[in-house]
């Protein structure tokens, strides 16, 4: 009996030794990042470039993953806050929902991050993103061009394949993308939203509008892995690539498939590893509360412009639209290629 | 349960024996009854109609042919799960495991994404080893249901519920959270080709209703599981081997609900992570539309079948007339009040007969 009180003992003490020493001695301490989801390829990647570059610069990044349910990730911030680290990197659920969470966090003295989905309800301390109304205004764009070769002018007729209609980040897109392509009159937009992200719901509404409307001439889903979906319920209609030209946003793997093998005409690119590199470079500024200057900054060589907005320093990266000219280029998040170099603090 | 299965089987008895009843003729009798069976199928005649008439684009062969497809997963899946459901119990675990199935098939037979493009000689085999793949991982996970079920005495909602959990978290695990695409063609074939206007998937969805209809009906494994369902003791005491029964319809919904993923991997030309997400409710509002008792005992197959056509055309609908999918949500939930409401009504017209 003395020798198992003695052996748990034993282990209870290494046990609080090994939690109470940092993973590795450098460490200035740890971030959490807060990921909405694991069931996209964005948010998967967006974990491991995170990770990279917070280790880069010498922090311990810990990742918890909300499932998309905005009320458990309330409870991972309050249990985070709990748990005082560093800094805490926040892709939000619900935009809105977290404010009073990042509230909580910061009055506890703990800085927020906040990666990709922006919050501008309050302030914040640092964030780093593409801008998805932006990515709607590329989107935009380049669907003009493709109208435009295709039919001579822009006009004709678009299928907008909407991720969950919950979802802010689908609305923002498709805010951006539609403000865009008011003043063109003769553009008819049919928007539908695949409930939940799920690919066959996209399928779906891409196989009863091609029945519906065969005159539509472009297709644009708001996510790669309903690109997917969508090209198989066309393939199932007998159509072959180029027929009705396609659109989508994120630039995931998939979607880079797909625009290799001529389904898909372009990808509006989220600058996923410059956005986490970001991060990276931000983080010593952040956690140790000193001021942040705004301005240009070269952000794994993309030129990225730094403001002071209401809710605090905005770094804002350009999305870019992949087309098969440059599809194969290593920058792009979709080829998985994440950049071996680590970043540096910014001074 | 055991009350209204007996008011049905002594409405059903009752006509047969007596022939008249004081106030109705036999012919009457007998029309109402073929009415109350087949309410399901009547009101999804009226929706077709309607929205025939009323949505624009709709009345076409295309149109029916994609509510027919649409129909084709959650249909399959449905199916198990109304097996089990009659049975007196609930399987929660369906979609996951339709999920896992689709991923699985995804990884080993797409060719890009996180697909390993494994190819067989010769080609044509990849169908037959794939499907039997979604088989055997659908029923390997019924197996475990069903023995926590029936050996251990758990809850089977809950024990479907950690299921439908861990199965889902196995899909995310073995995909890293990435996707597989661009199936094997000669799997593809199966989402491509048509067979009077109808996808050959779809086909296969129609033969399994088919091939379980008749199971349900007329087999005498089919009539003791709708008996287990009623009462589980009676069939006990009469040397039915109850556990053995109740196993075996957890394998079953296991082993449908693989091919239900099966067949979306083939639709979608591979995986997602959220592949199906959703999907189990669907299934379960079929179930209940289709007139199966939650409380087990009672439903037929054919009825789900129309049920499942009934959602999706439903949801084709709402597609054509664009309207916002929260509309989906609210009349999918209404039609499954609706359903139970009918369904009391049923019950009590029964009563009244009898």
């Amino acid at each position: 009996m003395k020798r198992l009180l003695s052996g748990v003992m034993g282990a209870l003490a290494i046990a609080v030794v090994a939690l109470a020493t940092p993973a590795w001695a450098e460490s200035k301490g740890k971030i959490y990042y807060l990921v909405p989801t694991l069931l996209d390829e964005f948010q998967t990647e967006s974990v491991a470039a995170i990770e990279k570059f917070l280790k880069d610069v010498g922090y311990e990044p810990v990742t918890l993953n909300a499932d998309n349910k905005t009320d458990l990730q309330q409870s991972q911030m309050n249990d985070v806050i709990n748990l005082k680290p560093k800094a805490i990197v926040l892709a939000a659920v619900d935009f809105n929902a977290l404010q009073p969470s990042i509230e909580k966090a910061r009055a506890a003295g703990i800085p927020v991050m906040i990666f990709d989905r922006q919050i501008t309800s309050t302030a914040v301390d640092f964030t780093s993103v593409a801008g998805t109304v932006e990515i709607g205004h590329v989107a935009a764009g380049e669907i003009q061009r493709l109208l435009k070769e295709k039919n001579g002018a822009v006009k004709g007729k678009v299928l907008q394949v909407l991720g969950d209609p919950a979802d802010p980040y689908t609305l923002d897109i498709q805010k951006g993308f539609e403000e865009r392509m008011k003043e063109f009159a003769d553009v008819k937009i049919i928007s539908l939203p695949a409930m939940q992200w799920e690919a066959s719901n996209a399928g779906t509404i891409v196989a009863d509008q091609l029945l519906a409307n065969p005159d539509i001439d472009l297709i644009f889903v708001h996510a790669a892995h309903l690109a997917v979906a969508a090209v198989a319920s066309m393939e199932a209609k007998g159509k072959k690539p180029g027929d009705v030209l396609l659109v989508s946003s994120n630039g995931a793997p998939v979607g880079l498939d797909l625009i290799r093998k001529g389904w898909e005409q372009v990808e509006v690119e989220q600058p996923l590893y410059a956005q986490a590199a970001a991060i990276g470079m931000f983080a010593d500024k952040v956690a140790n509360k000193q001021e942040i200057k705004p301005g240009k900054y070269q952000v794994l060589g993309l030129e990225s412009e730094l403001t002071i907005e209401s809710w605090g320093p905005n770094l804002k990266i350009p999305g870019a639209a992949i087309t098969k000219d440059n599809v194969d280029e290593s920058r792009f998040w979709g080829n998985l290629k994440a950049p071996a170099e680590p970043v540096t603090p910014v001074e | 349960m055991n009350r209204e299965q007996t008011a049905s089987g002594a409405a059903r008895s009752g006509g047969a024996s007596s022939g008249t009843g004081p106030m109705m003729s036999r012919d009457r009798r007998a029309l109402i009854e073929f009415l109350l069976d087949n309410l399901v199928w009547i009101m999804l005649a009226i929706v077709l109609a309607v929205f025939s008439i009323a949505i624009p684009n709709f009345f076409q062969i295309g149109i029916f042919a994609n509510i027919v497809e649409q129909s084709t997963f959650v249909g399959v899946m449905a199916i198990g799960l109304a097996i089990v459901i009659i049975a007196g119990n609930m399987d929660l675990s369906v979609e996951s495991i339709a999920a896992l199935t689709a991923m699985v098939t995804g990884i080993l037979f797409c060719a890009r994404g996180i697909g390993l493009g494994i190819t067989l000689t010769p080609e044509w085999l990849v169908l037959p080893v794939s499907l039997l793949l979604a088989l055997v991982i659908g029923g390997i996970i019924g197996v475990l249901n069903g023995l926590l079920v029936v050996r251990l005495k758990m809850n089977a909602f809950i024990v479907t519920l950690a299921s439908y959990i861990w199965v889902r978290g196995l899909v995310v695990a073995i995909s890293g959270g990435r996707s597989a695409q661009d199936l094997a063609p000669s799997l593809r074939f199966m989402g491509i080709q048509t067979f009077a206007f109808i996808p050959l998937i779809a086909w296969l969805a129609i033969a399994c209703f088919a091939l379980f209809t008749f199971v349900m009906a007329k087999t005498p494994f089919g009539r003791h599981v709708t008996m287990i369902g009623g009462n589980p003791v009676a069939p006990f005491r009469a040397g039915i081997k109850v556990d053995r029964l109740v196993l075996i319809t957890f394998v079953l919904a296991g082993a449908i609900a693989g091919v239900a993923g099966w067949l979306l991997a083939i639709r979608t030309s591979g995986a997602t992570a959220n592949l199906g997400v959703g999907m189990l409710f669907n299934a379960f509002a079929a179930v209940v539309i289709g007139g199966v008792s939650l409380k087990g005992g009672i439903g037929r197959l054919p009825g789900v079948y129309a049920g499942v056509l009934l959602l999706s055309s439903i949801h084709t609908a709402i597609n054509l007339m664009g309207l916002p999918a929260h509309y989906t949500q609210m009349i999918l939930g209404a039609l499954v009040l609706a359903a139970v409401l009918i369904d009391t009504v049923k019950l009590q017209i029964r009563q009244t007969l009898a």
